[in-house]
């Protein structure tokens, strides 16, 4: 569940950003084009770098075992 | 290069080249030089030299061409096109090379003689540059501009340079005049010495002899008496004497070698001069003695001063007489001093001078520099036969049709001339330059890629994702968001005084950071987020999202230290759990999770080339290049790596035991085999026989490509008849260009390259990117270190002086290890990766970047 969620956030701020993007650098469609291209690119590369860390840690085989010192 | 397809997307502004354009100008002489400058102000077209190549029968063609052209319309212009072009090529043959060389050099000696002046102006200004380094004067920021002419400037520097030679002439004659007078009076003042003590010395004497004389004649009186001699004075010698400085060091050598010439009948006397004197000649300091030598005879007299000038001394006059000793003292004061302030207020005339000189220099210094450049650009340019207009031909973008045309409209206004420029497109297959625009933030990313290769003309081009994924994956290597937040500091202090530092010469290493200040803004924003997800503050983890997600398994916690903790809560939700920072099984733990984190992120890159590879098909048109290039390698590169990156979510989904090297090595090695507790998913063998079958499969769909490939060369060849307006160079090139020739052996052996070039790099290049684990881990671990082993350490021994030994430590060691090496060493790997594992997916980079004839460049050139 709290994967989706998360996803979801991340889509929404995608699109924020674009949205952003676009009311404030409005230069002509291809400028618009590219720097659509390069919000999505950033998305998709922040949300899966997270996705990647968390999924790995919702079944994990191996748990933290402290050091004696602790 | 003509018009390709626009392919199925939307242009995208920095994805491809600009369109460029072959243009041709047909400039008139009067208006040729102000058209070069405004194109030149303009910076947006690339000259090519046509000068060295061109026969005048072509040229006389050009020239009809154009003018029946304009009078007559396209029809006419064209047949006299042909007809010319046909009949240049034969008198081209024929005329020999002297001819060629005949026509351009008169051409080249007329702007070379402009060539020369320009030259001779920028000597002058070197020199002026070289006389206020001297006076310590640096020449000021430049300027306003006010026009001033090439011609006056000549005038100017001319009469500039003049007065400052006559200045610094006679600043040095004076200056020599006053050292000498100095040297003249110290050898006035010591020389006036000897006499006064040799004369107090033969008064004593006479006095003796007086005295002597007037007692009683003894056995000791002389033979001869002294009035006897004293009679006889008419027969007496006279000594002649000669006063001078000699150098200190020679002094020695200077007397033994009077002694010898002389065989001893000389007698020197010399006295040494406490400070140092400024020696005339030579104009340094130099330690003297003043010495006065006593002889007899005119041969003598000869020799002495030969030795004087062999020895370099300098002689001057001295009078026996006491009171002409002290009028030339005074006299010699006087004219000292009087000297002396002619000398300052010529000082300060020249230090006038070179303040005026100072104001305008630099712009002085960029006319000359503009002027130098207009005049080489003209030298590219060709002269038609009737010596009435130049030819120009370069390269421009398509959008900058309309700006050129006006500038050479406002050229041919402003310099009165009858005749208006004639622009011309001409069709080429040459390829063009490559042109992106890019502005400040863009431009440094552009030049990242522009390092490896210039990109083809109108391929797609990789900085379009490089801005993102490049700070990304340096990111990835970096993550720790302390680090990221200083190097956000560092960055913001450049971008804020952005204005301010642009225009100030900064060292190399400065320069270079400078220029790339909005990448490094990226980077550290994104090491910022990675290191929020890693969870590392300087090596520290908070809980700042939720609590950790790890509990003790019962209250007392007995079981921590050797069974380990348990997963009771939600997983934590955004990064890494803090709970794993300094537990045994960290490593394992973080290590699991990175390396398939970079291959995840890998194979996602390589399949991001793919499609681009895919889209430059499409653009180009090159269907056989999608159906038989694109498809297989997607194929191939997903069913192997791809099916490993599906794998690892599944089994991180599920929480399985399969061990993934095993599964992925068996599935080729017995792909039929029981999976047992290695199963992922039901029906996971037949996937993989199917996967397995498919790799190998793979090499017919090559051989189909070889064959296609084939048929496109042979297509290529019935190319069409070539347009209208030919480029003037095509003809000369026509061997070089043209239909490529069709060899089997050869494209089979090209498209075989290429097919054990992917498939083994498919596997190559997925590993490079296990880098990405191997810098991270190196960070952290170094990270951890500075902190543990030196701070906490420092800590620990609750005395302030350590505490401060140990954080000045800590600051240092962090910031030249972790801030600057590591980033260095991550920016290396980072570029590493997209130059080759990303870039060789799709990217040719064999194209020529586009230089326009600009002005701003000058500024930047050092003499």
């Amino acid at each position: 569940m709290g994967f989706l969620v998360t996803t979801l956030i991340f889509v929404v701020v995608g699109i924020i950003a674009s949205l952003c993007a676009r009311i404030c650098c409005n230069r002509g469609p291809s400028a618009n084009l590219l720097h659509l291209t390069l919000i999505i690119t950033a998305t998709v590369c922040c949300w899966m770098m997270w996705a990647i860390v968390y999924l790995s840690q919702m079944n994990p085989l191996i748990v933290p075992i402290l050091n004696e010192s602790e | 290069m003509g018009e390709r397809g626009r392919g199925c997307c939307p242009p995208m502004d920095l994805m491809r080249s600009e369109p460029m354009q072959l243009v041709q100008l047909i400039i008139p002489i009067e208006s040729a030089h102000l058209a070069v400058s405004y194109l030149g102000d303009l910076g947006l077209i690339q000259f090519k030299d046509i000068c060295a190549c061109l026969g005048k029968w072509r040229l006389l063609f050009v020239f009809i061409d154009a003018v029946t052209m304009v009078v007559f319309g396209e029809m006419l212009s064209l047949i006299i096109m042909v007809a010319g072009f046909f009949l240049s090529e034969s008198m081209f043959s024929v005329s020999s090379f002297s001819q060629l060389n005949a026509e351009k050099s008169p051409f080249q000696r007329t702007y070379a003689i402009q060539i020369k002046r320009c030259g001779e102006m920028a000597r002058k200004l070197r020199f002026f540059r070289d006389q206020m380094s001297k006076a310590g004067l640096p020449p000021a920021a430049r300027s306003v501009t006010q026009d001033t002419s090439l011609d006056d400037l000549e005038v100017k520097l001319g009469d500039l340079e003049a007065e400052l030679v006559e200045i610094n002439a006679n600043g040095e004659k004076l200056q020599r005049s006053y050292n000498e007078l100095a040297e003249y009076k110290l050898v006035l003042h010591k020389a006036g010495e000897f006499f006064h003590s040799a004369l107090s010395s033969a008064e004593a004497h006479q006095r003796e002899q007086a005295s002597n004389q007037t007692g009683e004649e003894s056995l000791e009186t002389p033979l001869l008496s002294e009035q006897e001699t004293a009679i006889d004075s008419s027969k007496q010698v006279r000594l002649g004497f000669i006063t001078g400085l000699v150098p200190r060091d020679k002094s020695m050598a200077f007397e033994r070698i009077l002694f010898r010439a002389t065989r001893g009948n000389v007698f020197l006397k010399q006295a040494t001069v406490d400070e140092p004197v400024i020696d005339p000649a030579s104009g340094e300091k130099v330690e003297k003695n003043v010495f006065a030598v006593f002889f007899s005879g005119e041969r003598a007299k000869n020799k002495i001063l030969k030795i004087c000038e062999a020895f370099g001394a300098n002689r001057y006059s001295f009078h026996e007489d006491l009171g002409k000793q002290a009028q030339m003292i005074t006299e010699v004061s006087g004219r000292l001093s009087e000297l002396k302030t002619t000398i300052d207020a010529g000082l300060v005339h020249r230090g006038n001078l070179l303040q005026t000189i100072g104001e305008q220099f630099e712009q002085w210094n960029f006319l000359v520099r503009k002027e130098k450049a207009i005049y080489h650009t003209l030298n590219m340019l060709s002269i038609d036969v009737t010596k009435k207009c130049l030819v120009a031909e370069g390269w421009s973008p398509v959008f900058a049709t309309k700006q050129i045309q006006d500038a050479l409209h406002r050229a041919t206004q402003d310099s009165n001339s009858q005749v208006d420029a004639i622009f011309q497109v001409l069709h080429t297959r040459e390829m063009p330059p490559t042109y992106f625009r890019t502005n400040k933030f863009t431009s440094a990313y552009q030049e990242i890629v522009d390092a490896y290769g210039v990109a083809k003309y109108q391929e797609a081009n990789p900085g379009v994702f490089t801005i993102v994924t490049f700070p990304f994956l340096f990111a990835v290597m970096f993550g720790d968001w302390g680090h990221g937040i200083c190097l956000l500091l560092a960055t913001s202090y450049f971008i804020i005084r952005e204005k301010k530092l642009s225009s100030q010469k900064l060292g190399d290493i400065m320069d270079m950071t400078f220029g790339g200040r909005y990448v490094i803004m990226l980077m550290s924003l994104f090491s910022i987020y990675t290191g929020l997800i890693y969870n590392e503050f300087f090596s520290v983890p908070f809980e700042l999202f939720a609590p950790s997600a790890y509990v003790c398994r019962d209250p007392a916690c007995r079981d921590a230290t050797t069974v380990g903790l348990i997963k009771a809560r939600d997983t934590y939700p955004f990064g890494v759990d803090p709970a794993w920072h300094g537990s045994r099984s960290e490593l394992p733990f973080l290590n699991s999770l990175k390396m398939k984190m970079s291959i995840l992120l890998g194979v996602a890159q390589m399949n991001l080339g793919i499609i681009m590879s895919y889209f430059n098909a499409q653009f180009f048109k090159n269907s056989v290049n999608t159906w038989f290039q694109f498809i297989p390698q997607m194929i191939f590169l997903n069913s192997l790596f791809g099916y490993l990156s599906v794998l690892i979510i599944i089994k991180w989904c599920t929480g399985s035991k399969a061990d993934l090297y095993h599964v992925m090595i068996y599935m080729f090695l017995s792909p039929t085999d029981e999976l047992g507790e290695n199963q992922l998913f039901a029906g996971q063998k037949m996937t993989q026989v199917e996967q397995s079958v498919d790799g190998e499969i793979l090499f017919s769909p090559y051989s189909i490509l070889i064959i296609s490939d084939a048929t496109r060369h042979q297509g290529e060849s019935y190319a069409p008849l070539p347009d209208t307006e030919e480029s003037l160079q095509s003809g000369a090139n026509n061997d070089s260009h043209g239909h490529e020739e069709f060899e089997f052996s050869e494209v089979f052996v090209h498209q075989l390259i290429h097919t054990i070039e992917f498939v083994l790099g498919a596997v190559s290049n997925t590993a490079s990117y296990l880098r990405l684990w191997a810098l991270s881990l190196a960070h952290s671990e170094l990270s951890t270190v500075f902190y543990e082993k030196v701070l906490l350490l420092a800590w620990g021994y609750n005395n302030v002086i350590i505490l401060i030994v140990g954080i000045i430590i800590f600051i240092f060691a962090t910031v030249g290890v972790l801030l600057v090496m590591e980033t260095l060493s991550a920016f290396l790997h980072a570029l590493r990766l997209h130059w080759v594992e990303f870039q060789n997916k799709f990217y040719e980079g064999d194209g020529y970047k586009f230089y326009p004839f600009t002005f701003t460049l000058l500024d930047n050139e050092e003499e």
